[in-house]
């Protein structure tokens, strides 16, 4: 039975949910997503049911009650579609913020969480925002927040193995202190295979 | 704030329950009222329906509009004795942003100047706790304010932060929270088995 809009106002809570937790990207929720397409489908119904009535009593002077059902299911249809949207852009303001946080490849349980669709989202986005770096020739990813000094001392976290730096090869291995350029060293902190090291 | 399609915050406003008054009969809305037997609205009928399917059909004059009580007189007294105490929280965390929307279509014209002069008694008081409460924890009162005035709350207490961050220089370059905690340690398990 349609509920006016109780499964969709779920949904934006769960939208909600997934911009506020920071620590992981929560998985698409396909299942309350369909309900509320279906949803959706029998508001539609219910409107076209209370339309075909409207036309077989057209000349009563007093409003039709017809056509206050019809509204309402009218408005319903409309609620419903609003809340799928802001689920979807939500999550989409949120995948484009980690094509700029770990970079082109993402992590393997974070895309597991995706859908298929916001899979494919990705990588037009991050296809995108690609190939404008290499027109204008600069990374804008790194530098985020502004430099004071453009060497970092960092201390290697994960295990990177020959790493090639500054046009040389550089073997990191764990727990070593490194001096290297902090344009370098920026997308391995993010990606958590470096941290940076104060002495 | 505007009024934007995709704004989270404004379609859970939405959803909020007020009771309204139906001028007419509504075909096929029977399950709006939990009291009704049949599959239509009567009439005169009293039903509570979400904002955003009132704020329609009130345009198109099909239903009257009775205010929450949370807006009534006894409630306003409260906040004229002591604007800062009152739990409008608990009473609807969108107080401020759901009277906007009511006043408009609402009778009663004085909805909107309450409204104005509840935010200015209680701005002030929440101001001064934002900047000086601790940064850690969550402070007690949270619970009384709605969900705008936490957002006002928070947004003071974002910038003492970033003072304090400033201030006192602390890491800047910082792994994407996104990856969790977990990811760290399993980074570090796996150089101990290499070594």
């Amino acid at each position: 039975m349609a509920m006016f809009g109780k499964k969709g106002a779920e949904l934006v809570r769960e939208a909600k949910q997934t911009l506020a937790t920071e620590d992981q990207f929560r998985p698409f929720n396909q299942d309350l997503f369909e309900q509320v397409v279906k949803e959706t489908d029998e508001h539609y119904a219910h409107l076209q049911e209370r339309m075909s009535q409207i036309k077989a009593n057209e000349s009563s002077e007093a409003v039709d009650p017809n056509f206050v059902g019809g509204c309402a299911q009218h408005r319903s249809v409309l609620r419903n579609k609003r809340c799928l949207l802001a689920y979807v852009n939500a999550r989409m303001s949120k995948i484009k913020q980690l094509r700029w946080d770990l970079g082109a490849v993402l992590p393997d349980d974070i895309t597991a969480n995706l859908s298929s669709t916001e899979r494919t989202f990705f990588q037009g986005y991050s296809e995108a925002l690609s190939s404008y770096m290499a027109d204008i020739n600069l990374d804008l990813t790194v530098d985020a927040t502004p430099p004071k000094d453009p060497y970092v001392q960092i201390r290697v976290i994960g295990n990177l193995g020959e790493v090639l730096l500054d046009d040389q090869e550089t073997s990191l291995l764990p727990h070593s202190i490194h001096f290297m350029t902090r344009t370098e060293a920026e997308p391995l902190v993010m990606q958590g295979l470096l941290e940076i090291y104060q002495g | 704030m505007a009024n934007n399609y995709y704004d989270l915050d404004d379609i859970l406003m939405e959803e909020e329950y007020v009771s309204v008054h139906f001028r007419f009969e509504a075909k096929g809305l029977g399950v709006l009222d939990p009291g009704s037997e049949h599959d239509d609205i009567e009439a005169g009928a009293v039903v509570d329906i979400p904002l955003w399917l009132a704020h329609d059909l009130c345009l198109r004059k099909f239903i009257t509009i009775k205010l929450p009580y949370f807006y009534n007189e006894r409630i306003r007294k409260e906040i004229q004795a002591d604007a800062s105490c009152v739990d409008l929280g608990r009473w609807c965390p969108y107080f401020y942003e759901m009277g906007l929307r009511l006043a408009p279509i609402s009778p009663d014209q004085t909805l909107g100047s309450f409204l104005l002069y509840c935010l200015q008694r209680r701005y002030k008081e929440m101001l001064c706790k934002s900047l000086t409460v601790a940064l850690t924890t969550a402070p007690k009162f949270l619970t009384l304010l709605t969900k705008e005035e936490i957002q006002l709350f928070e947004a003071a207490r974002d910038s003492m932060k970033a003072y304090n961050k400033w201030w006192f220089q602390g890491a800047r370059l910082e792994r994407a929270p996104v990856l969790g905690r977990k990811r760290r340690l399993n980074a570090l398990l796996s150089s101990f088995e290499l070594t």
